[in-house]
């Protein structure tokens, strides 16, 4: 054992003392740890040998208490399981700073409800322990309350409160009914972002299992968002979870669409219901991508709304009916991959369904096969990661490799939610433009010239916040195309 | 003038483990009570770390009998049979209480509480939550805390039990800043776990520094059997900083083999008829044996492999072992955990009744920090019963204890104040104090023990008592505070185990011939207390 190496590990750590008044600051130190060390290992060699001053909370160092949850390098993280790198940065999770490292978690904590166990003494069936075992395994580390941005703007009880919400309401030994509670403490207030689930050191998926299953329970009590309402009864009168407003993309284009030289792939289609009646230009421009990139599409005119409106606010009767009407339509044409380039239809197909075929995002599609270079265009480009792409599809490299191909310049944002998903800009739009605002501002800050994202529901919301165009990946392409055409 | 941070109250509860806040729960029907937890409550203590599982009769085909006998064979007979009786009678009605309360435990198809097979028991009695059985007790306990009427003042550290006149009525603590905290109170239920944390390598939280065994010493109570300290078997090697995380006993429990380098599953030859699931004491020396002989892996322990299980049945049963171990890049799924003894439960402590009583009038407590339950060998899956049956106990206990006029002695508030002052103009730092005790500990006080190696380690941790620890800030109080217990808790397992010329259970002494049937030994409990210290003789023998 005494053959263990050391290491020199180089960390900035941001200090402050609240109650001094004084400033939040970056210390760097400088100190030696065995091979293999924790994050945590490094914070007490510093509290231990240089700075006894440092404070920081540990308690198991085995992943279980979750008293030492801080951000590393910007992400949170549990000090304990973390491995140790050179150059980390350590900064407090975003919640109220006590000192250094040490957040506030107390007054978070004190409000999640306990259970008021019934006379019933009836044990919970054993789906309802493996419906409840999920969500279960929290360690109220806080990462999830630290990161979410519905909590920033509005009145929200958060991820993790609204995750024992749910636990308590699977449970038959706690007799309340809490879920009309729920509603008042913000359940439709969640933008479905899953900036908690991927937070979460015990990756529990509080969207889809907690907020959106209290969302059905809340259907079922009639407490749904008349707005929601009103968008599930169009999907089930139309079919389409938006209204008609001219001729539709399915309308306009012909089942199959053959590329203009050699077939080098063949997909079919899923269109969405943005791209097919409200964004339908930017649907048609990466038809023109997609043509002149070698790649035949057959799209199935029957297909429906994919059902991601119904199930981000719980009204999940008819989704069934939906799903086999989708699935059918390309299995009864043989097809074996599926393009998807709307990032909420792609991750619900992913995810809510089941299917046959693989389902593939335009992004991944077009890194895959390659592309034709576009001509640069002399722009400044920075790239909105839409929730249901990034978090939903954990798809983050391919649309950037696209747009280095077109765009003269790229900057990066921090990614956070725009407030367009999880039905809260049609339910609540007021908090729709506060997280939209927010945007806004980031993006007056990377100074550039456009917006770029993959997401329809992206791209409508954000607009709405900056004068900026924002553009699709796929219409900022065919501009290099056409740059290019032009050019010979 | 005394202080001006004073709390008044009942009960006092100090600690927020699991039998500190069974037993809050408990007081609480009584009278108010306050909790004073050295973390954020619910995130200290051992209660949220331990796996495996809780050990209660719930089958009718066991008995509480067969239950009993267990334990005091495992413990070596030094247990309490009194003690171990309440245990084993009462642990299926605290493990009632924990799902009326909402936990969620693991069901068997029937609808009935599952129950795997842990060493040293001759039925499959341990109720268990996947390997988080711990962290969802806790849960359980907090979730009810949370509807009761219980004040938690988070985060304040005791550093002593407050006396007036031979009796314990409160007790003083720290803050985050180190500004002194006065708490009033008919009664102290003392819940402060154990002290694994004396030694360099262990499974135990930051808090397990056996603070409470040193609180108590210092308020005259007597404590019994402190050189019983268990070893877990099986402890990670990897990374080197966490070495000593426990890897769960289920881990054996569902089919786990320990093997040496070179393939030899060698439990077969120290106990061929229960091989990986003997008592803890025999597997942890067998394989600190094996390693000391040179059949030890690269990194210094032994192999446990489940991979020659269902994927599928790992991840239901395992599942935090399988996290843990892929997060440092093994998947036991497919290859074997690396795993070496580990410092894991003190035995002993405070003596109790089967009420919860010490020996100070005013003073009660449970969990680990009392000794007498579990003898010389504590059976994997009775710490957690233990703290559901005399947490609740203590509590009751406490509870009724009459309510009266309460006074602090402010010659002993004074006491307090100039020894704090003291560390603030001391010179060394705790931080290295705490390294040389530990390594002392481990050293000379480990698995294996000789009288010549106690001598040696006590008059090292004679030298650091004389060492004049420094705070760099009023927040560093505690660690001082802290490292003198450390100290004092490490004195008392040294001296416990010079005091017993045997070898028995956890205390083995590799001078001394190995005692064959220690239910025919001369000898019973160790004690100390500030006015008394010795072996007692064996009852009948």
């Amino acid at each position: 054992m005494s053959g263990i190496k050391k290491e020199k590990i180089n960390v900035s750590i941001l200090r402050q003392d609240p109650s001094s008044g004084s400033e939040p600051e970056f210390r760097d130190y400088t100190v030696e740890v065995n091979e293999g060390a924790r994050a945590l290992d490094v914070l007490m060699a510093i509290r231990d040998n240089i700075d006894p001053s440092l404070s920081f909370r540990h308690c198991c160092g085995a992943g279980q208490c979750g008293s030492c949850a801080i951000k590393i390098n910007g992400e949170p993280k549990l000090a304990c399981m973390t491995a140790a790198a050179d150059k980390m940065i350590l900064e407090p999770l975003d919640l109220p700073v006590l000192k250094d490292l040490s957040v506030d978690l107390v007054s978070e904590l004190s409000k999640m409800p306990g259970l008021v166990p019934c006379e019933c003494e009836e044990l919970p069936e054993k789906d309802e322990i493996d419906k409840i075992k999920p969500i279960r395994d929290c360690i109220e580390c806080l990462c999830c309350v630290s990161v979410c941005p519905a909590m920033k703007v509005v009145d929200f009880a958060g991820p993790t409160r609204m995750r024992q919400e749910m636990r308590l309401a699977l449970d038959p030994r706690d007799s309340r009914n809490r879920v009309p509670l729920t509603v008042d403490e913000g359940l439709f207030t969640c933008t479905t972002c899953h900036a908690c689930y991927l937070s979460c050191p015990k990756d529990i998926e509080i969207p889809g299992k907690a907020i959106e299953k209290l969302r059905e329970l809340a259907n079922r009590q009639g407490l749904t968002l008349d707005r929601h309402k009103e968008v599930a009864e169009l999907v089930r009168t139309t079919g389409r979870s938006v209204e008609r407003s001219g001729k539709t993309f399915l309308e306009k284009v012909p089942e199959v669409i053959e590329p203009y030289g050699e077939v080098r792939a063949e997909v079919g289609f899923y269109v969405g219901c943005m791209y097919n009646m409200r964004v339908v230009q930017t649907c048609l421009d990466t038809i023109e991508v997609l043509k002149r990139n070698g790649i035949r599409v057959i799209v199935p005119k029957e297909q429906v709304c994919c059902g991601s409106p119904l199930i981000r606010t719980g009204q999940t009767q008819i989704l069934d009916h939906l799903k086999k009407t989708n699935i059918d339509c390309f299995v009864k044409r043989g097809i074996d991959t599926v393009l998807t380039m709307c990032a909420g239809c792609g991750a619900t197909l992913k995810k809510d369904y089941e299917t046959p075929f693989e389902v593939i995002d335009i992004n991944q599609l077009l890194v895959k096969y390659g592309i034709e270079p576009p001509e640069i265009l002399n722009v400044k480009v920075t790239y909105h990661d839409p929730c249901h792409l990034l978090r939903g599809q954990g798809i983050s490299e391919e649309p950037r490799e696209l747009i280095r191909m077109v765009a003269k310049e790229f900057v990066e944002m921090p990614s956070i939610c725009c407030g367009a998903g999880g039905g809260v800009r049609s339910g609540l739009p007021d908090e729709a433009k506060a997280l939209g605002k927010n945007r806004g501002i980031e993006i007056e800050k990377t100074g550039c010239d456009v917006v770029v994202t993959s997401c329809p529901f992206c791209e409508f919301h954000i607009q709405e916040s900056t004068d900026r165009p924002v553009k699709n990946i796929n219409s900022l392409i065919l501009e290099g195309y056409r740059k290019k055409d032009g050019n010979c | 003038m005394v202080a001006e941070n004073i709390v008044e109250c009942h009960v006092l509860v100090i600690g927020s483990g699991g039998a500190g806040t069974r037993a809050a729960i408990e007081a609480a029907r009584y009278g108010d009570v306050v909790i004073m937890s050295r973390s954020v409550a619910g995130k200290g203590g051992c209660t949220p770390m331990a796996e495996g599982g809780f050990n209660a009769v719930m089958n009718p085909e066991d008995c509480s009998t067969l239950h009993a006998e267990d334990t005091l064979r495992g413990g070596a007979y030094l247990n309490d049979p009194e003690l171990v009786d309440v245990l084993v009678s009462e642990a299926p009605e605290r493990m009632k209480d924990l799902v009326n309360w909402g936990a969620v435990f693991d069901l068997t198809p029937e609808k009935k509480l599952a129950q795997r097979p842990f060493g040293g028991q001759r039925f499959n009695r341990t109720c268990y939550a996947g390997d988080r059985t711990g962290h969802e007790m806790m849960m359980t306990l907090i979730e009810h805390l949370r509807v009761e009427n219980i004040s938690i003042l988070h985060e304040i550290s005791a550093i002593e039990l407050l006396k007036s006149g031979g009796k314990v009525c409160g007790a003083a603590g720290l803050d985050r800043n180190g500004n002194l905290v006065l708490i009033k109170a008919d009664a102290v239920v003392l819940a402060t776990g154990g002290a694994a944390q004396v030694y360099e390598v262990n499974t135990n939280c930051a808090t397990g520094n056996g603070q409470g065994f040193a609180l108590a010493y210092r308020a005259g109570a007597e404590l019994i059997d402190m050189e019983m300290v268990q070893f877990h078997p099986t402890g990670a090697v990897h990374p080197y900083d966490a070495r000593g995380r426990l890897i769960t006993e289920a881990v054996r429990g569902e089919g786990g083999l320990l093997m040496n380098k070179d393939g030899e599953r060698f439990m077969e030859r120290y106990d061929p008829e229960r091989k990986e699931l003997s008592t803890r004491d025999i597997v942890s020396r067998s394989i600190a044996t094996e390693i000391l002989e040179g059949r030890g892996t690269g990194k210094g322990g032994v192999y446990l492999d489940v991979s020659h299980l269902d994927d599928r049945y790992i991840e239901e049963k395992l599942p935090l072992m399988l996290e843990q171990f892929l997060n440092f890049g093994v998947d036991i799924r497919k290859e074997p955990m690396e795993v070496a003894p580990t410092a894991h439960h003190f035995m002993g402590g405070v003596r109790i009744d089967t009420n919860g009583a010490t020996t100070v009038d005013g003073l009660f407590a449970c969990g680990e920090v009392t000794g007498g339950i579990h003898g010389a060998n504590r059976l994997g899956g009775n710490s957690l019963a233990d703290t559901q049956v005399f947490g609740k106990r203590a509590g009751e206990s406490a509870g009724k204890s009459p309510v009266a006029e309460k006074e602090i002695d402010p010659v002993q508030v004074e006491a307090i104040r100039a020894r704090l002052d003291g560390y603030l103009a001391g010179e060394k730092s705790p931080a290295e104090v705490r390294k040389q005790l530990k390594e002392i500990m481990w050293e000379s006080a480990g698995i294996y023990r000789t009288e010549k190696g106690l001598k040696k380690a006590l008059s090292g941790i004679v030298d650091l008592v004389g060492e004049k620890l420094k705070a760099k800030g009023r927040e560093n109080l505690i660690d001082c505070c802290t490292v003198a217990d450390m100290i004092t808790t490490a004195l008392l397992v040294v001296r416990g185990s010079i005091l017993r010329p045997e070898s028995r259970g956890a205390n083995t002494r590799t001078d001394l011939d190995p005692c064959i049937k220690p239910e025919e030994s001369p000898y019973g409990h160790t004690f100390q207390s500030l006015e008394k210290s010795g072996i007692e003789k064996a009852e009948g023998n």
